[in-house]
């Protein structure tokens, strides 16, 4: 289950959001019924450069998790490496979640805008985390620029679909088998994170799904149990599906013909 | 008894005058001036919605929210006599709604506030047709194809509130010191410029103020007041979206309360342009009328929170503390003041 992160060693694969949450004890609650190492935190809106979210963000510190700061609400290239940099001075991290929007009612990313953004990020030495969608031609890009890590969208952030294009996702990881990949947006219900866990994605990132159910603690638990239920699969290697039934002994009197 | 409260919000200036109108001699402290501008009760709807807010919030607010809902009515009797002002307090319910793409918000607000409610309060919560909304609402005629309604809920002018309780208090000879903030508190003295002062009883009542003593944020909300001549509307309306809850609130001729985003910053500067196309965009896809509405003001304040988004009613060292309202400041009001007076008056 461990793996290895800009040089840090992490126990899970579950990376949390840390907004939408019904109160900042329901974040720390849900984070650590999840046993996630890795916690998302925003700036836009807060007004950073008059610290106007300090004490919210000490609350997210409170959590123990590594940060990842991220570029939410960022339209061009430029909004998101302003942003970066102030995140670097406010958290004392390298992590980025790079996210540059191209629409604003599905908060589609916008791919130019991200490439453009990541290369220069990565010149700077930040650790950067590329939110993006399904597109293996943009995830390959990505990789070759440097990213730490590549966060194709499960379906458009918010909608709970689950993996809406599952071919596109399998792509990614088949042709990147070394990069490390985050599934992040548009997962609904456990069974979604187990499902991208079984392609052998690296880890998932989850927001809404957790801190808008009823119950924000219990669901961060079932998707742990998803997510770890999931990577267990993929590591242990799964049988093939097959279209018809093959029983795991021979059916001793059946004419070879008749066995399919 | 001898009082000193600090903060003279909607909190402070409730107690004091419940206090006041029971033969207390009450002092009342606060940084600001009489008008209460750095309140954030003054930048609120002021809505008393203890069925919508229990879609985003605890049980326990629904619970004090109930109380506060049957204490309203008396109490507005009352201070209405003891001011001698009228207090626009209206009990028609409330509607939300969705356009159509965000109808899943809707259902998921729906689903949030079943899971949580008790059963016998179930029956209060309507699930609206098109044809329903068009005749609770007929300015919205046409407009939304689904809606809920909450026919329990309420609503009160803040502002004539807050005008009220300043003339009550003033009536009932309460000893206000405005532009007076208070530094520190303990077991029956509060510490002013002027030093300390000795009471019988101190309440520490001061939102986002009382940050040395409890671990209270504040919570960024902004706010937009218009008159809107071509609109009516009868009861505060929800429109649910997935990245925002905003609500229009109707007052008296016209004038409307949009409000409110909610940001986890402390930062108090002006509106910023992003809130505000939020609301004028919310405000306008509800009905083309506000279109060509003025705008009289546009307010920011802090909520004060604390971490569990819940009040808080007790003793702390000696002084009787009230805080962490957060968005539910008029809806608890009443029931954390009734309990606050409850847990002094019966010390077991």
């Amino acid at each position: 289950m461990s793996y290895v992160l800009d040089g840090k060693t992490f126990n899970s694969r579950f990376f949390i959001g840390s907004s939408l949450y019904p109160s900042p004890q329901h974040l720390q609650d849900s984070v650590k019924a999840s046993g996630a190492q890795v916690i998302t935190v925003g700036l836009r809106r807060l007004n950073p450069q008059a610290g106007g979210g300090n004490a919210y963000w000490s609350m997210i510190q409170d959590t123990g998790c590594q940060l990842l700061p991220n570029t939410a609400g960022c339209y061009t290239a430029q909004e998101a490496i302003a942003t970066a940099q102030m995140a670097r001075e406010i958290f004392g991290t390298d992590w980025i979640k790079l996210e540059t929007l191209g629409d604003d009612y599905n908060l589609q990313p916008n791919p130019f805008e991200l490439l453009k953004a990541a290369e220069v990020l990565v010149k700077e030495g930040f650790k950067v985390f590329a939110y993006t969608t399904d597109d293996l031609v943009l995830a390959l890009k990505l990789y070759d620029l440097g990213v730490t890590a590549i966060m194709p969208w499960a379906a458009p952030i918010g909608t709970a679909l689950g993996p809406i294009n599952l071919y596109a996702l399998e792509a990614i990881r088949v042709r990147l088998p070394d990069a490390f990949l985050v599934v992040d947006a548009g997962l609904g219900v456990p069974s979604h994170a187990a499902k991208v866990m079984e392609l052998g994605y690296d880890a998932c990132l989850l927001n809404s799904a957790v801190a808008q159910a009823a119950d924000p603690v219990k669901m961060a638990k079932a998707f742990a149990s998803a997510i770890e239920a999931g990577r267990w699969c993929y590591e242990a290697g799964p049988i093939p599906s097959r279209p018809t039934a093959q029983a795991s002994t021979p059916t001793l009197g059946t004419p070879f013909w008749h066995q399919a | 008894m001898r009082i000193g409260i600090a903060g003279a919000g909607l909190v402070g200036r409730l107690l004091a005058w419940r206090l006041a109108r029971a033969g207390h001699s009450v002092s009342l402290f606060d940084a600001d001036s009489k008008t209460g501008e750095q309140a954030a009760g003054t930048t609120a709807a002021a809505m008393i919605s203890p069925f919508a807010e229990l879609a985003v919030s605890e049980p326990e607010v629904f619970r004090l929210g109930m109380i506060s809902l049957a204490t309203y009515p008396q109490w507005m009797a009352e201070l209405e006599h003891d001011s001698g002002c009228s207090v626009m307090y209206r009990h028609n319910g409330s509607l939300a709604v969705a356009h159509a793409p965000d109808v899943s918000s809707l259902r998921h607000f729906q689903d949030l506030l079943l899971h949580r409610l008790p059963a016998e309060h179930a029956q209060a919560v309507q699930v609206l047709s098109g044809a329903d909304i068009d005749a609770y609402e007929p300015a919205l005629a046409g407009r939304f194809r689904q809606g809920v309604l909450l026919a329990e809920e309420a609503q009160v002018d803040n502002a004539e509130l807050f005008m009220a309780l300043q003339a009550a208090l003033t009536r009932l000879g309460v000893v206000w010191h405005e532009q007076t903030p208070v530094f520190s508190l303990q077991e029956q003295r509060l510490q002013t410029a002027a030093g300390w002062l000795h009471f019988d009883l101190v309440v520490d009542a001061r939102g986002v103020g009382a940050k040395q003593h409890l671990q209270v944020r504040g919570v960024r909300g902004e706010v937009l007041t218009v008159d809107a001549p071509e609109v009516t509307l009868q009861r505060p309306v929800r429109l649910m979206h997935p990245r925002y809850m905003l609500y229009v609130v109707p007052r008296a001729n016209h004038r409307f309360i949009i409000g409110a985003t909610e940001l986890e910053s402390e930062d108090k500067s002006s509106v910023t342009v992003r809130s505000a196309l939020e609301l004028l965009s919310a405000l306008y896809s509800l009905h083309s009328g506000f279109a060509e509405a003025n705008i009289v003001k546009w307010s920011v304040n802090l909520r004060p929170a604390l971490p569990d988004n819940l009040p808080f009613v007790g003793w702390k060292e000696g002084v009787l503390t009230i805080n962490g309202l957060y968005r539910h400041g008029y809806l608890l009001a009443p029931a954390c003041v009734l309990r606050a007076l409850n847990l002094w008056e019966n010390p077991s």
